[in-house]
């Protein structure tokens, strides 16, 4: 028993942190903007779908993690330049034009990539034994990956001009426009950013889940719930959610049927909720 | 020139017919009668109304590996059909539809194909809750539907009658018959204690009732897992299994299919236990992309997807087959390698058509007044393996509607190959039937 807790508890923080990436650029995108991105799921997927044709032509895992975020991250700036600025300030007409987004893309790569699935290989085998099990290396380096990823996204929203400039806005945007900061600028980048994080997760899943049009339905709603208990617009408080809510469904399926640890991690929702509607760590 | 013609025309008709000329006449004209018989007769169109087929398949949304080759197939053969003369003279017109996999949907559609399009029959889709929304309206407008590979048993169990009327036909196998087929070779070549790792819905559960019943009656254990149909990380569930499990049984669709195999290899599981699955879990998917990870493991195949694993007497009406439906030796999509065949499932959708002509030919169909004749008639056929019939004799039963074909237990080989280890015959997937259909005037 001690063993499979073990167990659960590693693939649950792991788990964990690669959500709290696809759950990072969903809440940045809500804090600074205040749209509640609902073609998130679908850069994801787009994300891995890049990385695969990558990986098709150079063989190499990791071109394919550094490509797929930068074309991503292109198209993150295409749609929020031509879609999302003109209507910004309309949060029901964003939720319903961003969602028109994630059928469009899903069907286009059905068109283009096929409905089966494809496989991207993990590119690193190892398999290191624990207790009656073995364990994926591949994960664990996700997971610090995942870390890494998040370390340098903490710096860049602390340490530098641009991150000031973002925090700035999340602050009082009149009074940043005001003290001169681009806002439209920040507006771009910070929907830019989020999307190539959403498609860098996509990439890092992919060698665990397999790649096909629909990967990102499942992970978005998952997502949603993180932002949800995390505090929507607070960074940190998506990392500890989605590590606790993959904790919660981890351990809970050791000794329920999993469907009901589902239930659990979603009962944990609602009870945050009830007592801290802003989320944990929400303000 | 006028008056020319006219001349001409009056010499015409003033000409005597001697006997000889007769006789001349007569005999050519009926030869060219009897030759016009035996060569493909094009349509006459609006001389007849055409038979107006739907089809229902999964295009967008989910199984979309099945739909693309449900619909590539069945289109296939209603051209090869209209090609060849279509059914007693008409032309068969296909209506088409995308069921999104949205039962709800998929009934809007069915409803708008047999109102709107008027349709006279439906086929196709691997769905179970997709007919199962459908079956009160074929019941309803007595209309046929010819499930495309749905693998629900119930629908030609005892609940036939009140669930569809009668008005639902199968071809090909479902949970029931696959376990009645394979179970034994499962239980006696791969190890007597079981445990199920399956999707958490219908289909799974039916697979793991139906295979543990026979498992645990032969003296052996199992244990049974259920994990949500869309799990992408298995090891939660993986952790659970038994340590004394010899078979680890496994049932999901598409992705999710395609993880268990992984990662059941991914900790280490594979080296302890068998690995037994339906093919259904990777078709539409080439085992390259399951990757290395799938050697050793063991299938159940209704249709080989490898053309040489196939029996020799079977290979011409394979190849033909093969040919109209676009597909390699290997299973791959010709011109688009990546593309691999969901072979256990498309022959249905081909040998459908054929099953109307013969039963249109049998039964004197000419309207929707002798649909009930027609489903007997159909339901009646012992299909021969030929160019129609690929996948070797196919019998249909009249009491349930259901229809059996062969059987067979592939593994995956270094190579990435199924190979055949044992054909199972259709007798051997047989099983009483639990509702008698023919009793419906």
């Amino acid at each position: 028993m001690i063993s499979n807790l073990a167990v659960a508890i590693l693939n649950g923080i792991v788990w964990g942190l690669i959500m709290a990436l696809i759950a990072l650029g969903l809440n940045m995108i809500f804090g600074l903007l205040h749209i509640i991105n609902m073609a998130h799921g679908a850069l994801y997927m787009l994300g891995a779908v890049v990385a695969w044709y990558v990986i098709e032509l150079t063989g190499n895992f990791w071109i394919g993690l550094m490509v797929a975020p930068l074309c991503v991250g292109f198209i993150g700036l295409i749609i929020e330049r031509g879609l999302i600025r003109t209507i910004e300030d309309k949060p029901i007409i964003t939720i319903i034009c961003t969602f028109g987004l994630m059928l469009a893309i899903q069907q286009l790569v059905l068109m283009i990539f096929g409905g089966s699935p494809r496989r991207i290989s993990p590119p690193v085998a190892y398999r290191f034994p624990l207790f009656e099990l073995q364990y994926p290396a591949m994960r664990i380096m996700i997971a610090l990956i995942s870390i890494a990823m998040m370390i340098g996204l903490w710096i860049f929203l602390r340490k530098t001009k641009y991150g000031l400039w973002m925090r700035a806005v999340v602050q009082d945007r009149e009074m940043a426009v005001a003290l001169g900061i681009p806002v439209t600028k920040v507006y771009m980048w910070t929907f830019v950013l989020g999307s190539a994080l959403a498609a860098f997760s996509g990439v890092l899943a992919a060698p665990i889940v397999s790649v096909e049009f629909m990967m990102g339905r499942e992970v978005l709603i998952m997502a949603f719930i993180i932002v949800i208990v995390g505090g929507m617009g607070n960074l940190e408080g998506s990392v500890i959610a989605a590590i606790m809510i993959s904790l919660i469904q981890g351990v809970g399926a050791l000794f329920v049927p999993p469907s009901i640890a589902t239930v659990f991690a979603l009962a944990f929702m609602i009870i945050v909720l009830l007592f801290r509607p802003q989320g944990l760590f929400g303000e | 020139m006028e008056k020319k013609s006219k001349k001409k025309a009056e010499v015409v008709l003033k000409k005597e017919i001697s006997r000889r000329d007769f006789i001349k006449t007569t005999a050519l004209g009926a030869a060219g009668l009897s030759l016009s018989s035996w060569a493909p007769v094009p349509f006459t169109y609006g001389a007849q109304p055409p038979i107006k087929v739907g089809m229902l398949n999964e295009y967008t949304v989910f199984a979309t590996e099945y739909g693309y080759w449900l619909g590539k197939v069945g289109r296939a053969a209603i051209a090869k059909i209209n090609a060849e003369g279509g059914i007693a003279g008409r032309k068969l017109e296909l209506h088409e539809y995308d069921t999104k996999a949205n039962p709800a949907w998929s009934a809007s559609m069915c409803r708008k194909m047999i109102l709107e399009d008027k349709v006279d029959l439906i086929m196709g889709s691997i769905h179970s809750g997709v007919h199962l929304a459908c079956f009160p309206l074929i019941k309803q407008y007595k209309i046929p539907l010819f499930s495309g590979g749905s693998m629900t048993y119930e629908f030609t169990g005892k609940d036939s009658l009140s669930l569809h009327g009668g008005y639902y036909i199968r071809n090909h196998s479902h949970a029931r018959s696959q376990a009645v087929a394979a179970w034994k070779f499962g239980f006696d070549n791969l190890g007597k204690k079981w445990t199920f790792l399956n999707a958490d819905y219908a289909w799974g559960h039916s697979l793991a009732r139906e295979f543990g019943s026979r498992v645990r009656a032969a003296g052996g254990k199992t244990q049974d897992i259920f994990a949500p149909p869309t799990t992408q990380d298995f090891i939660p569930f993986l952790q659970k299994v038994n340590p004394d499990t010899e078979v680890l049984f496994t049932a999901f669709l598409g992705s999710s299919g395609l993880g268990v195999l992984r990662q059941t290899v991914e900790v280490g599981l594979h080296k302890r236990l068998q690995r037994f699955t339906v093919i259904c879990t990777t078709e539409g998917i080439g085992q390259e992309v399951v990757g290395k990870e799938s050697i050793g493991a063991y299938y159940i195949e209704y249709h080989p997807r490898h053309l040489d694993q196939l029996p020799k007497e079977l290979h011409p009406y394979e190849i033909a087959y093969r040919k109209a439906g676009g597909v390699d030796k290997d299973g791959k999509e010709v011109g688009n390698p990546k593309v691999t065949i969901a072979g256990s499932h498309m022959y249905s959708m081909w040998i459908y058509p054929y099953m109307i002509k013969l039963g249109i030919e049998q039964s004197g169909w000419k309207d929707s007044k002798k649909n009930m004749d027609l489903i007997k008639a159909i339901c009646s056929l012992k299909l021969k393996a030929g160019p129609w019939c690929p996948v070797g004799d196919l019998v249909m039963r009249e009491e349930d509607h259901q229809g059996f074909n062969d059987f067979y237990i592939s593994r995956v080989e270094p190579d990435l190959k199924l190979k055949i280890l044992e054909i199972i015959p259709k007798e051997k997937s047989m099983y009483e039937p639990e509702t008698d259909l023919r009793k419906i005037v």
